[in-house]
């Protein structure tokens, strides 16, 4: 079994899970002003990442100042009851990298790490099928990889990702957590045990369970 | 002096009155020491006391003389009295009840001038004989440790010298040491005891018991009381406890074995102490003792730094910390190689060979270590601990350890092992030989046996550096920390190969996507540059500035085909020159040199962009430390071509940015220049801005330029012209508004605002504005003198302020003037407050504040009268504008009266209202949670609706919301959350697929806030 893949995982420093490289538009939430100059800000912010940058703030003073000088901006008083949708802004897609940083973050039962760290959820191993039409079902997979073949915990570590993304992602998701392939002996019973409703709903009415259950969530960020 | 009633007097005080008493006696000391009264008639006068058969009776009296005793003068008493009153002490020995006294009187005795060595034999005497400590209390064999000291001091050389006076002093020491558990008293003890062993002689037959009456307290531990009368610290007893121990090399064999039987105990704070002790013994008892004993020790010391339980996380022990103040660590593992350090210093100290003996035996038995690859880190600490000795430790244990594991390998796991070893001999290096600065860089070092290996290792850690994939982030960031550390070293590298260095730091941080091996790089080469400040600029400042293309879609590339993007190197120069003062004038002007050649071309809008902004964060990043020489030096350098570029440049003056930060860039470039040239500056500036240009004549955006050239003169220059200044610009204004782009308006406005700060008279003010015309470029006009005014507290701003206010119920207007109370709080880049910079803008520090203090009442008792809806919401927009600006501090004494207000500007339908008022509510749920709940229940709906599908809850407003939620289940008492609970997380369902990502992680952690709700956590 020494050729077993998970086993003494290399533990991975926070800094080098992977994460979403561009969070340009992340940033720039943080800065008032339209969306005028929005390349320009976006090019700042490959220099010097942070919002704080006088020039950035300078850029959106001079924008605010425009638009102060411009009169015909929007009355106030305009009508309440005009309900609209967000619709034209720019929808992020739920991918990978989002459930990864959902779930990423859960500590391990045993350890003092999270789950990330010990790699026993990795990107490669999220699968999301998502057409973004929210009347549709869509569905995430989610492969976990506990750290020994006979990881005693590995239904305990599904629990938790489980209630970690069914409180997280929208009810039109469904959820599939299942161990990957040929990391546990006994794979399909565990993978049954993760999957079953009646059972995931009286493991979450169980106080104590959903006590560990809240402890490992703790550390979500 | 009526002797019998003061005696009675004392008598009656003792016990009551202390201090009273005291008092008295030291009154009778001194009309004694006057010669006013004798000795003899107090005594006398106590003569019945003396004999009394009551026991409180005798022992009153004799405290009394006892007390007048202690305060006399030393000379005093004649040879002849001194005996007499000795002799009636000794007789009062036996009487249990007087022991105190006796004793005080017999330490007063013995430290006066004509006491005899006789006397002091016979105190020894009684005391070995007569007295037992136990039946005494602490304070009472204090004494007797009292009169030891002081026949020490007294007659110290007589019984150095003499082998019974020794014998008869270390007997009676012995006498009152031991059973001694007084902590007072315990440190007098020590000290005696080191007394004895470092300046009597023939003590050889004593060592065991002077040894044993000091280590049966090791390791001493104690826990002072509350209000300890002596002050006394644990500290204090151990370092005594210490040095007494370490004060003789006759302990050497007891204390050796003793201190190596401690080393076993668990508990890491006796570990400690005795570690300290035994490098005490090692620095005290000298060489040749050490060299008998270095064996156990060298075995007790392995376990410990093989089998700690913390040996396996020890790669941040670097041996020269051993250098430092290490008898205060409290980590084992450290204090045990001091101690290896001590020993070896030791060794060295007395023989050459004693230390080769020494060396050679450790480093046999640490040799197989390094081809099993096992506790390797431990070894190399040990060695290299060792090797920080001195230059004589150093070289034997280079030469004979550095070709253990210095191979040619490109396994990266071996080169990750070599990079570590080596770390911990650079450290010895640098605690022998020194490390590099300024002056030192040209200086040769002492002989060295690294000096052979340069260029090996140099080539590993190139090779670990570029050789190795990228994806190997531990072994390149361990490749450029060496990298620095080797330049770190005094003398080690010659300039060239410090050249090589700075290219490779450079070179990687360039291409290198790593966070981690970007800030080794970046401190890397801040460190160099501290002392090779010239290579750093021409090897890596220098090149990174020309690898900046003249033609904006040129890709640069740097040794074979690595792509470096223009922002990382503007990125790179920018975190180099932060937060140190280097290279930051050539920066400046190079970058301006560039941006200059540049934007002549077509299509440079946005490269010219880039390189602005950056100029402009070197400028406003280091104002405070551009002095007015590098001010001259640049403006002298760059002004004129920066000019050209702005009046020329299509790059610069066609775009709105990179005009205005340009010329902002005027500003900060004259800000500091000297004083005395800016009266004919401010003449250039005329010739060239108003008659060549004739910004005064029609619309122009090199207003902008001007008005920022203006606000960084000295306000005290010569400005006739200035009232028609004002006057042609507020017409051209207004008869011509319309021809006016709103970035040139911008220009125009500002320009009366500096204006109306710094050098129209207020009453000329007060005749040009007028009130009565309500056309908007009038009502710009006024706004922007205005702000010029209240920025400077003018008396007649509260006045303007107040027709503000007015015109806010104005149905036409009141909604777009409410907008335009923005302009009075927002702070303009070339309006701020520099430090040491005075002379500028007239900028009063609490401006805001007082504005802020002025208007809030009255708006908010306008808002409260009006009954118009929508003028109401004016004064809100006004506020929120306001608040915005203000910092929090200044807002929270009138939260209370606020609160109401935000919540209804929590249900206006404008982005900007509702962002204000969700800001001011998280400050203040974070600052004043008990004002929060009382509003909770009528929070708790307004929030929940901002995220609601409605265009002006915006994703920031929707962010904020959920923020405040997150923030309301952590303040708001449980009773009040839980009650809310389920309805605010079924609320927060459908944001779960809110279109933006950002959102949908902030209602996640604030759903997750409202779970956590009441709901029990396990401990681990």
């Amino acid at each position: 079994m020494s050729e077993y893949i998970n086993e003494n995982p290399e533990v991975l420093d926070d800094t080098q899970l992977p994460t979403r490289k561009d969070e340009d538009n992340e940033l720039l939430f943080n800065t008032t002003g339209s969306n005028s100059y929005l390349d320009r800000k976006k090019m700042l912010l490959r220099m010097d990442n942070s919002s704080q940058s006088q020039v950035l703030q300078n850029i959106d003073l001079l924008d605010k100042l425009f638009a102060l000088h411009h009169h015909d901006t929007p009355d106030l008083t305009e009508d309440d009851e005009s309900i609209e949708s967000f619709d034209d802004e720019d929808f992020d897609q739920i991918d990978a990298q989002e459930i990864y940083d959902l779930i990423a973050h859960i500590s391990d039962p045993e350890h003092p790490l999270t789950l990330g760290q010990l790699a026993i959820v990795n990107i490669d191993d999220i699968e999301v099928i998502d057409n973004g039409n929210r009347d549709e079902i869509s569905e995430v997979i989610v492969r976990i990889t506990p750290t020994i073949t006979h990881c005693s915990l590995a239904t305990l570590i599904g629990l938790g990702i489980r209630v970690r993304l069914e409180r997280a992602l929208p009810p039109r998701f469904r959820i599939n957590i299942i161990l990957k392939k040929g990391t546990h002996q006994s794979e399909n019973q565990v993978n049954k045990q993760l999957n079953d409703k009646e059972r995931v709903a009286a493991a979450c009415e169980n106080d104590q369970l959903l006590g560990v259950v809240s402890t490992m969530l703790g550390t979500c960020k | 002096m009526q002797l019998d009633s003061v005696l009675t007097s004392y008598i009656a005080n003792l016990g009551n009155n202390d201090a009273k008493a005291e008092e008295i006696s030291s009154d009778i000391a001194k009309s004694i020491n006057s010669k006013e009264i004798k000795l003899i008639a107090v005594i006398m006068a106590l003569k019945d006391g003396f004999t009394s058969e009551e026991e409180s009776s005798r022992k009153n009296s004799l405290r009394c003389l006892s007390d007048i005793l202690e305060r006399l003068d030393k000379e005093l008493l004649s040879p002849n009295e001194v005996p007499v009153i000795f002799e009636f002490y000794k007789s009062k020995f036996e009487d249990d009840a007087l022991m105190n006294d006796v004793l005080g009187g017999f330490d007063s005795l013995i430290s006066m001038k004509n006491s005899s060595i006789d006397m002091s034999k016979d105190i020894l005497g009684l005391i070995s004989e007569k007295y037992s400590n136990d039946k005494y209390l602490a304070a009472i064999r204090y004494k007797t440790f009292k009169i030891l000291e002081d026949i020490y001091t007294k007659f110290g050389e007589k019984y150095t010298n003499n082998i019974e006076l020794t014998k008869l002093y270390i007997n009676c020491f012995l006498h009152i040491a031991s059973g001694e558990k007084d902590p007072r008293n315990l440190i007098i003890s020590f000290r005696l005891n080191k007394i004895i062993t470092t300046s009597f002689n023939n003590i050889d037959e004593f060592k065991e018991d002077l040894f044993d009456v000091l280590f049966c307290y090791f390791p001493i531990s104690f826990t002072p009381p509350k209000n300890d009368p002596y002050n006394i610290s644990s500290e204090e007893l151990k370092f005594s406890l210490r040095s007494s121990i370490a004060a003789t090399p006759l302990f050497a064999e007891d204390a050796f074995g003793n201190l190596i039987d401690k080393l076993t105990a668990t508990s890491p704070n006796v570990k400690c102490d005795t570690l300290q002790t035994l490098s005490a013994c090692i620095d005290n008892f000298g060489g040749k003792l050490c060299l008998q004993e270095w064996l156990p020790i060298w075995n007790a010391l392995k376990f410990e730094l093989m089998h700690n339980s913390e040996g396996g996380d020890v790669g941040v022990v670097l041996p020269n910390q051993i250098n430092e103040d290490i008898r205060s660590s409290d980590n084992p593992y450290i204090l045990a190689l001091s101690v290896i350090k001590s020993l070896s210093s030791a060794l060295l100290n007395f023989e050459i060979s004693a230390f080769e003996k020494f060396y050679k035996h450790i480093f046999e038995e640490l040799k197989p270590n390094f081809s099993n690859n096992k506790d390797l880190k431990q070894s190399c600490t040990i060695l290299a601990a060792i090797a920080s000795t001195s230059q004589e430790a150093f070289n034997p244990v280079i030469k004979s350890v550095l070709p253990l594991f210095l191979t040619n390998t490109s396994e990266v796991s071996k080169l990750k092992l070599i990079l570590m070893n080596l770390s911990f001999f650079f450290d010895s290096y640098i605690s022998v030989y020194g490390s590099s600065n300024l002056k030192t860089i040209e200086e040769k070092v002492a002989e060295n046996s690294l000096e052979p290996y340069r260029d090996e290792l140099l080539m590993i850690l190139s090779k670990a550096l570029t050789g190795s994939s990228d994806a190997e982030v531990t072994l390149r960031t361990l490749a450029v920390i060496q990298f620095t550390k080797l330049v770190k070293m005094k003398g080690y590298l010659t300039s060239e190969e410090v050249s090589l260095i700075v290219q490779y730091l450079t070179e990687t941080i360039l291409t290198d996507g790593n966070k981690n091996i970007y800030y080794a790089s970046l401190e890397g080469l801040k460190v160099i540059s501290e002392f090779y400040e010239n290579i750093v600029f021409e090897v890596s400042l220098k090149r990174m500035l020309t690898l900046l293309p003249d033609n904006p879609s040129d890709t640069i590339t740097i040794g074979s085909d690595k792509l470096v993007s223009k922002e990382i190197i503007c990125k790179v120069i920018l975190d180099y020159t932060n937060s140190r003062h280097i290279l930051v004038k050539e920066s400046i002007c190079y970058i301006t040199d560039k941006i200059c050649n540049i934007s002549t071309k077509e299509g440079t809008k946005d490269y010219s962009f880039l390189l602005i902004s950056t100029l402009y964060s070197l400028y406003e990043n280091n104002t405070t430390i551009i002095t007015e020489d590098d001010a001259d030096f640049i403006k002298a350098h760059t002004q004129d071509s920066v000019f050209k570029s702005i009046l020329q440049n299509k790059s610069i003056y066609e775009d709105d940015l990179n005009f205005s930060l340009l010329s902002t860039i005027c500003f900060f470039m004259q800000l500091k220049c000297s004083r005395k040239l800016h009266q004919s500056d401010f003449l250039k500036y005329n010739t060239l801005l108003i008659e060549e240009y004739q910004i005064l004549e029609k619309p122009s955006r090199y207003m902008i330029l001007y008005s920022k050239l203006l606000s960084s003169l000295d306000k005290k220059i010569e400005f006739h012209d200035s009232t028609i200044y004002f006057e042609t610009t507020a017409k051209l204004l207004s008869s011509r508004y319309d021809e006016f782009t709103d970035f040139e308006k911008l220009g125009y406005l500002e320009f009366l605002m500096v204006l109306s700060n710094k050098w129209i008279d207020e009453s000329f003010i007060n005749d040009f504005i007028r009130w009565d015309n309500s056309e908007i470029p009038n009502l710009e006009i006024n706004i922007w003198i205005t702000k010029g005014l209240i920025m400077k507290n003018s008396k007649i701003a509260p006045e303007y302020l107040r027709r503000f206010i007015e015109l806010l119920s104005d149905k036409k207007i009141g909604s777009f003037v409410a907008k335009l109370f923005e302009i009075f709080v927002v702070d303009i880049d070339s309006f701020k407050t520099y430090k040491n910079v005075s002379w500028s803008n007239n900028i009063k520090v609490l401006y805001k504040q007082k504005f802020f203090n002025d208007v809030f009442h009255v708006l908010l008792g306008e808002f409260k009268k009006q009954s118009d809806i929508s003028l109401k919401s004016n004064y809100l927009t006004a506020l929120s504008l306001i608040l915005k600006h203000i910092s929090n501090t200044l807002v929270e004494p009138f939260l209370r009266e606020l609160i109401p207000l935000i919540l209804e500007a929590l249900d206006m339908p404008n982005s900007e209202v509702k962002i204000s008022a969700l800001e001011t509510l998280i400050h203040s749920s974070e600052k004043n949670g008990v004002l929060i709940t009382e509003y909770f229940n009528s929070i708790l709906p307004l929030t929940l609706k901002l995220l609601n599908k409605h265009s002006s809850n915006i994703a920031k407003v929707r962010l904020l919301a959920l923020e405040l939620l997150q923030i309301l289940a952590a303040t708001v008492p449980l009773n009040y959350s839980i009650a809310v609970k389920d309805e605010v997380l079924r609320s927060l369902v459908p944001i779960l697929d809110d279109p933006k990502r950002i959102v949908r992680r902030q209602c996640v952690n604030a759903r997750q806030k409202f779970y956590e709700l009441g709901q029990p956590t396990v401990q681990h």
